[in-house]
């Protein structure tokens, strides 16, 4: 109370003075330092705030956690050059992966979205499949460059700071998984990740090795079938018609389902008279021959009877 | 009448009437467990495969949800883990210990030999009309691929699906990164056995001329001789010479079993040209890894 007083009691320029030091302050620090307020927030906006609500529900939206406003006057090591140096080290900090704010220095960052820039890192199963966001992995801002020394995602303690939240249990050797693989037949696969590019290649080169071998040969086996089918039913017909000087068929040919399956001994005893052909005898009768051959055939005398 | 003429005739006889047991109840009980898991498999697998697509999710609802269709994908695996266990012990039963390079690679194995390479060469030339059609034993040089790509893509599908079941016993005892490789092979593997099944498998089963409407074999378990003696004449010929084909005489199927099995035959050909078709559809939505 005594200083706000005191405060209001000093003389009117002497108050400007120390407010106009104070505005040149908050300005200097606004230039040089990071926004604290709502650096590390879940927000989308000023208004938005869903942690709460996400960590009651446990399902993460798609927001991602806005991005602090750059300092101008930094200069960030190969991005841009500023009145400030980045750090007292900053020639040794020169791999974005190591930097304690990995998206330092980066222009229009904070309209940015993760997806904008790193697209294919969207497409994982992590995030396409288990719905994870990237700061559930990541942490919110400033993102840490996962070989920064203090950031969870770190290999010395991913598994336990960042995998364990989900597989529990999981050891370092676990979170050697490679979350963001590269594509599997590329070049940049063959690198990182050779193991996956030649598994891929080996088992890519099977599927189309197997498909483009069988489905020709499957294709052709049909239409030669189709073929020789088309073949084996026009000489059937011809035969039919014309007839080709082939050997007749033989009785033993001739299908009767009705008959016993032994039939041998009936082609022995064969006789002429057991086969029955009323159609031959119709068309004799028709023919007036059927006076003639009557004596010939005991059964017609039957009938007649 | 001659000798050569009688016998003829008696083969003849039997080819008309005749059929000829190709596979035992014991084959086709393996054959229906592997039909009826597989297309589970493939659907579950699908659904989960192609998750991002509306089809992928509708296929998925079939198995109450993408979590749920993967816990069944997750069982039936293991009971075709246990098929394979089970097949295999059949499989050295089947083998005769005592009279062991005839077992294997006589012709009623079916270990690849130098005959199937010269059957397909053989072939390969009656496709374009430049020879006659070789003359087949017991098993084709397809079907002895059908039923080895079968026997080496269900191991690696167990063993990679086991990966990825238990990923952290996995990881205790091979490096994480390669789970990254079993998530490739699995779905590689099977993106390959699916599309072997529901192309070539079905159309040699069903749609080539001499197989149209169906290959009733793995259902009736015989084949009438006639057709065996158009499509596989060493085989016949050799049973004849052994006198073995009275052995294999076996009854036609009866009515009401072929209609079963021609509903059930077309019912899991529906099941596989729908999941077909649409994996072709939405292939774009997914990658191999």
């Amino acid at each position: 109370m005594v200083n706000h007083r005191s405060f209001f009691m000093m003389r009117t320029p002497f108050r400007r003075i120390v407010n106009i030091w104070a505005a040149t302050a908050l300005l200097v620090q606004a230039l040089i330092l990071p926004n604290v307020l709502v650096a590390q927030e879940e927000v989308a906006s000023a208004l938005r705030r869903f942690k709460d609500r996400e960590v009651s529900t446990g399902y993460y939206e798609e927001y991602e956690v806005l991005p602090r406003r750059q300092q101008p006057l930094i200069s960030v090591p190969g991005v841009r050059k500023g009145t400030f140096p980045y750090s007292p080290t900053a020639a040794q900090a020169r791999i974005r992966t190591r930097l304690a704010d990995s998206h330092q220095g980066i222009k229009f960052y904070y309209v940015l979205r993760c997806e904008f820039c790193h697209a294919e890192e969207t497409k994982d199963i992590h995030t396409v499949r288990a719905n994870l966001t990237c700061r559930q992995c990541h942490g919110g801002e400033p993102i840490a460059s996962i070989e920064h020394f203090y950031s969870p995602l770190n290999p010395i303690r991913r598994h336990a700071y960042v995998c364990a939240k989900c597989h529990e249990g999981a050891s370092a050797s676990f979170a050697s998984y490679v979350v963001h693989e590269p594509a599997a037949g590329s070049i940049a696969a063959k690198n990182d990740f050779p193991t996956l590019y030649y598994s891929y290649w080996f088992i890519f080169l099977l599927l189309v090795g197997t498909l483009a071998f069988f489905i020709p040969h499957t294709f052709l086996v049909g239409v030669r079938e189709l073929i020789a089918k088309a073949k084996k039913t026009k000489k059937d017909d011809e035969r039919h018609d014309t007839g080709d000087g082939e050997q007749d068929a033989e009785q033993a040919d001739i299908k009767r389902g009705d008959e016993p399956a032994d039939r041998s001994q009936d082609e022995q005893n064969f006789k002429q008279e057991d086969i029955e052909r009323s159609d031959v005898r119709d068309q004799r009768r028709d023919d007036g021959l059927d006076d003639k051959q009557d004596e010939d055939d005991p059964r017609d005398d039957k009938r007649t009877d | 009448m001659t000798d050569s003429t009688t016998n003829r005739m008696r083969m003849t006889q039997e080819m008309t009437s005749a059929r000829i047991k190709r596979f035992s109840a014991v084959d086709r009980v393996f054959h229906l467990f592997l039909m009826v898991t597989f297309l589970i498999q493939s659907a579950t697998g699908f659904s989960r495969l192609f998750f991002t697509t509306t089809w992928g999710k509708q296929l998925g609802y079939v198995f109450g949800g993408y979590e749920t269709s993967l816990i069944v994908h997750k069982w039936v695996g293991v009971f075709m883990m246990i098929g394979f266990v089970i097949h295999t012990i059949y499989l050295l039963t089947r083998v005769q210990w005592r009279n062991l390079p005839q077992s294997i690679f006589g012709p009623d194995s079916l270990v690849p030999n130098l005959n199937d390479a010269r059957h397909l060469w053989q072939r390969f030339r009656w496709f374009f009309g430049l020879g006659s059609p070789p003359k087949f034993d017991r098993w084709t040089y397809w079907e002895k691929f059908d039923y080895w790509a079968v026997y080496w893509g269900l191991p690696l599908l167990a063993v990679t699906g086991l990966m990825i079941m238990y990923p952290l016993v996995t990881s205790s005892l091979l490096p994480g990164w390669s789970l990254n490789i079993a998530l490739l092979l699995h779905r590689a593997e099977a993106v390959l056995a699916t599309s072997y099944i529901f192309i070539i498998h079905f159309f040699i089963g069903h749609a080539r001329p001499a197989s149209f409407p169906m290959n009733e074999a793995m259902f009736a378990g015989s084949i009438p001789l006639e057709e065996a003696l158009e499509e596989r004449p060493a085989w016949v010929a050799r049973l004849a010479q052994e006198g073995k084909l009275a052995l294999v005489s076996s009854k036609p199927p009866a009515l009401w079993y072929r209609v079963v099995y021609f509903v059930f035959g077309y019912a899991a050909l529906a099941c596989g040209v729908y999941l077909l078709i649409n994996g072709i559809i939405y292939s774009g939505a997914v990658r191999l890894h």
